[in-house]
């Protein structure tokens, strides 16, 4: 079996055309409209209304001069378009798009995610602030085999004016699995698979349910025999797999998939029932650390239960890396919830991605060569290249844009000098008053916290992990204690080694009363995480992407310590927010490290000094 | 950018070529209006699964799949498949709709329908939901025009407890099968369903046709391309399917001398069922199987699943010549009197072309890491199988 991508070779479109003339043998008879059942009619309406509704927003995505490619499909009024990555990759960043209307715009590339085959691109209107037409996402995870959808876009490039072609078929299966086609990349996990029929061109193209809700991206097919064309058999993203990357996709970041670290499998193959087991772990990965053991059996990951290898496979498939996930497994009869965060797995993969991929078929063109071609005046504008970013210049953008919102909860540039913070602290053993000085100086920031016992840090002196790692079992809190002074009072300017839009991950707050949580997933916030580095310290900021309070943050005293026990950040989370001179800040901490709570703060007074 | 522009994009796209040749099939004039085009087939997708499995056979090689869909008809565990090289093992397994693997053994085929009766083997009571076959094959055909959908494996998308995929379409034509496989005519030339889905891709032989109300019509048939137009088929073999084979038989004269004698058997898919079910089915075999003109060797070749698979033995018939010249297991016939023998349809056609009863045959047989010449002197063909008896269902 082959697995192709239905992307338009431009190389292929430039000789001679050949196409036969086709009889369609129109019905002698056309049922008199009085004799056509009601819901047939209903039915009807509803599929002209839903082609309506989208029609505008279909993207045909083409290379420099407007020869078509693939398709796309716009998301938001500014003119950003999902497409395919194997699309963007025919074109290279700067390329143009057309729409239904006739129009064809420039646009560049924003975020892409090669695994999953998704990209985001930007349109640009041709008067500034003109807003573009667009579609509403739905819900994949409603879509049923045997339901109806449409699948439109621009196969074979046959709209020279970018009208789009609309095809109507059922929905063949869900969360389908296909593996990576070629060297790890373009893996198509809990994929919906159709009957809709798609073709080359068609690539990056919408798929809609009868609502003209957008439910996926069609990008590929099983082919085999038959040629390179519509074989009953296409596969379209799922578009809930492309929220969970749209944060990366719009921060510009060149986004990787995830591994748990572990290899699972089928206890025995033979067995009449599948037990998925863990049977091998990797000791640097989080799961390890967590306690997971081998022969553990899974029995639910992400809230789906893992019942063969396949569905193991497209759990894990639809998130990005670094994502912290509930996972629970049966050890002994007793069954056990961890929090796991996932490792990326495309270091492995990258390597090869230079190389070209899959089998040898009309493959979309390699990235243009040489100079990168014109693009338009704005979009050349647009494009910023960087080491892990497709497009740098949009996670400026994107990091910029939240940190203004995060500035509505107060401006703390005015009060960069010595914090002071006084209250009570509650730890497992003990408890009383609280005392912590931030204090920056023309030498150094030292920080001083008491908590009974008084513990100081120069953190640019004092280098040795252990030391930044106390108070002893916290993690490294006045290591935190000085990176949340310096974000808040320095922002960007206080980390020369990194201050990016991280996408959006999900962040568990324990609950605020101190509580035993019903189930570790109940806690889950959407975040917006913004991923910082100063010295050797690496810190993920969660912002909760409904009002942009910070919710927390997590501090990696040493993320790639040789001791991979060392590699547990520090965790503080932030509650009730009250005003301190005109300026909100949380008046309880909760401190957790590796899967315990080190302690909680509150606070009853700040001091902040200019 | 304005319309200038576009019209420049739109002059480029008219001078490129896609290569492509798009030949829509003309369809007949189909009204479906009265189906309830408005519902969706979930519930029916979501029922049907349950009746079908997943087949896992032999093969994986050279372009043949070791995998298939198959159609549950009782609740024991009775299936309906094609008969296929998948089949050609011991170790026949199937993954029912909630992911249980389990053995299955073939009970029957039928080479003229193109079809297998396989049984589940389970230890525990098997209580199975199922198409009731009989009931189906009572029913008029389904006609051009009508809804149908299409469940299968196709394409190994499914595994254990995953659904099968389903598809839509309409019959296109109820009409006489004229298909080949590779260079071979097909040998099923009945009546079959022609639809306008895509429905034949591999793993989907076995798959079952249904009417929108989720009733069987057909069991999805092969990658086979009709030998009119060259153009894969998307066919579908009618449960109802009926076919009539020629065949020679040796029947004793006035003088009570044999002589031959051609007849035409019927042979129906209700009929193979109910003596499939019955343990009773003997499958018709035409001359050209076994008693073909030639002389009789009584080899057994390893199953002819490529298009050259070499003349590899696996057993020989007691008694017969092949035994009493001293042929075994796994001898490989490299050469017939000096011929180079490259595969086992080279050998029966050899055999077929240039042999009778009495000759003697001079045979090189790779055996182990040696050489070895045979002589194999052959003998008459045994007479033929008693044909069933044909039963009312």
């Amino acid at each position: 079996m082959i697995q192709l991508r239905l992307s338009m070779p431009v190389a292929a479109v430039a000789s001679p055309a050949l196409v036969a003339l086709v009889a369609l043998i129109v019905p002698q008879t056309i049922a008199a409209p009085s004799e056509v059942d009601k819901t047939v009619l209903a039915a009807q309406q509803e599929r002209i209304a839903a082609i309506k509704k989208v029609h505008p927003a279909i993207v045909a995505v083409c290379v420099q001069g407007g020869q078509g490619v693939g398709s796309g499909v716009l998301i938001d009024a500014e003119g950003y378009a999902l497409t395919n990555f194997h699309v963007v990759q025919a074109t290279g960043p700067l390329m143009q798009a057309g729409l239904a209307n006739g129009v064809l715009y420039d646009a560049v590339v924003c975020g892409i995610d090669k695994v999953g085959d998704v990209a985001l691109i930007k349109l640009q209107p041709k008067e500034k602030g003109t807003p573009f037409p667009f579609v509403e996402m739905g819900d994949s995870d409603k879509v049923k085999a045997g339901d109806w959808s449409l699948a439109m876009g621009n196969p074979f490039s046959l709209a020279m004016d970018f009208t789009p072609t609309v095809t109507y078929g059922i929905i063949s299966g869900v969360n389908r699995y296909q593996p990576p086609e070629g060297k790890g990349l373009l893996e198509y996990t809990d994929c919906i698979q159709i009957e809709t029929s798609i073709n080359p061109g068609n690539s990056g193209g919408p798929l809609f349910n009868m609502k003209g809700e957008l439910i996926g991206i069609n990008g590929r097919g099983s082919f085999e025999k038959r040629g390179r064309v519509n074989s009953g058999v296409g596969y379209a993203i799922s578009i809930n797999q492309i929220k969970n990357f749209l944060g990366h996709l719009r921060a510009g970041i060149d986004a990787d998939h995830a591994t748990l670290g572990a290899s699972v499998g089928t206890a025995s193959e033979d067995a009449p029932l599948t037990q998925m087991v863990i049977k091998q772990m990797l000791d640097e990965s989080d799961a390890y650390r967590r306690g997971l053991k081998e022969g553990d059996q899974l029995i639910e990951f992400a809230g789906r239960p893992v019942t063969s290898t396949n569905q193991y496979k497209n759990i894990l498939g639809i998130y990005p890396k670094e994502w912290r996930l509930p996972l629970t497994i049966r050890r002994d009869n007793t069954r056990h919830e961890y929090l796991v965060r996932l490792m990326g797995n495309q270091a492995a993969v990258i390597e090869k991605a230079n190389q070209p991929m899959g089998p040898p078929q009309p493959a979309p063109p390699a990235p243009p060569k040489g100079p990168l071609p014109k693009g338009g005046v704005e979009t050349t504008k647009m494009y910023e290249g960087r080491k892990g970013y497709s497009n740098w210049y949009f996670n400026v953008l994107e990091r910029d844009k939240l940190l203004e919102a995060f500035k509505k909860s107060g401006d703390f540039s005015g009060v960069a000098g010595k914090w002071t913070i006084d209250g009570k602290f509650a730890m497992a053993d003990r408890n009383g008053p609280l005392h912590a000085e931030i204090n920056p100086t023309k030498d150094g920031t030292i920080i001083k916290l008491k908590m009974n016992i008084e513990t100081t840090l120069d953190p640019l002196q004092q280098t040795d992990i252990h030391i930044q790692q106390e108070p002893i079992g916290s993690g490294g809190l006045m290591m935190a204690m000085y990176h949340y002074h310096r974000f808040l009072t320095l922002g960007t300017k206080g980390f020369e080694g990194l201050f990016a839009h991280g996408g959006y991950e999900p962040f568990y707050p324990p609950p605020a009363d101190g509580s035993v949580p019903k189930s570790l997933a109940s806690l889950r916030v959407d975040c917006a995480v913004i991923d910082t580095k100063h010295g050797s310290a690496n810190c993920k900021w969660f912002f909760s992407r409904k009002d942009n309070t910070l919710l927390g943050f997590e501090l990696y005293v040493a993320k790639d310590a040789r001791e991979t026990e060392d590699r547990d950040p520090c965790e503080v989370y932030c509650y009730d927010y009250k005003d301190v001179s005109g300026r909100k800040l949380p008046h309880r901490f909760e401190v957790r490290y590796r899967d315990k709570r080190y302690a909680t703060l509150t606070v009853s007074s700040y001091n902040l000094e200019k | 950018m304005d319309w200038g522009s576009s019209n420049h994009g739109t002059a480029l796209m008219l001078t490129r070529s896609t290569l492509l040749c798009f030949v829509v099939v003309a369809a007949t004039a189909v009204t479906p209006a009265f189906a309830r085009a408005a519902d969706p087939f979930v519930d029916l997708a979501e029922k049907s699964n349950r009746k079908l499995v997943k087949l896992f056979g032999a093969g994986g090689f050279a372009r043949l799949n070791n995998y298939g869909t198959g159609i549950i008809i009782s609740k024991d565990g009775y299936v309906l498949t094609v008969a296929s090289q998948l089949l050609d093992t011991s170790d026949l397994v199937v993954h029912l709709y909630d992911g249980t693997r389990l053995k299955t053994k073939v009970i029957a085929t039928e080479p003229e329908l193109d079809i297998a009766l396989l049984k589940i083997q389970s230890e525990d009571k098997l209580d199975l939901d199922y198409f009731d076959f009989f009931e189906a094959a009572k029913r008029p055909p389904s006609e051009p025009g009508d809804w149908v959908v299409a469940m299968s494996n196709t394409f190994e998308i499914a595994l254990r407890d995953e659904p099968l995929s389903v598809q839509r379409g309409v019959v296109s034509a109820y009409t006489k099968m004229a298909g080949r496989r590779g260079i071979f005519e097909f040998p099923y030339t009945g009546e079959v369903y022609i639809v306008d889905a895509i429905t034949n891709n591999p793993g989907a032989a076995g798959g079952a046709l249904l009417t929108r109300k989720g009733e069987l019509i057909g069991i999805i048939g092969r990658e086979i391309k009709n030998s009119l137009s060259e153009t894969w088929m998307n066919y579908a073999i009618p449960i109802q399917a009926k076919t009539e084979v020629k065949i020679k038989e040796i029947v004793k004269d006035k003088n009570g001398k044999d002589v031959e004698q051609e007849k035409t058997v019927v042979v129906s898919m209700p009929e193979f069922v109910t003596l499939g079910m019955q343990g009773k089915y003997k499958p018709i075999t035409k001359p050209k199987v076994i008693g073909g003109e030639g002389g009789y060797h009584g080899i057994i070749f390893v199953p002819d699943i490529l298009e050259r698979t070499p003349a590899y033995i696996e057993d020989v018939v007691p008694g017969s010549p092949a035994d009493k010249a001293g042929l075994r297991a796994d001898d490989l016939v490299s050469f017939v009197d000096g011929e180079p023998i490259v595969s086992i349809k080279a050998f029966h056609e050899y055999i077929k072309k240039n042999t009778r009863a009495g000759i003697v045959l001079r045979l090189e047989v790779r055996r182990g890491e040696s050489l070895e010449t045979v002589e194999l002197t052959l003998g008459a063909q045994p007479s033929k199988p008693k044909l069933p008896t044909p039963s009312k269902p």
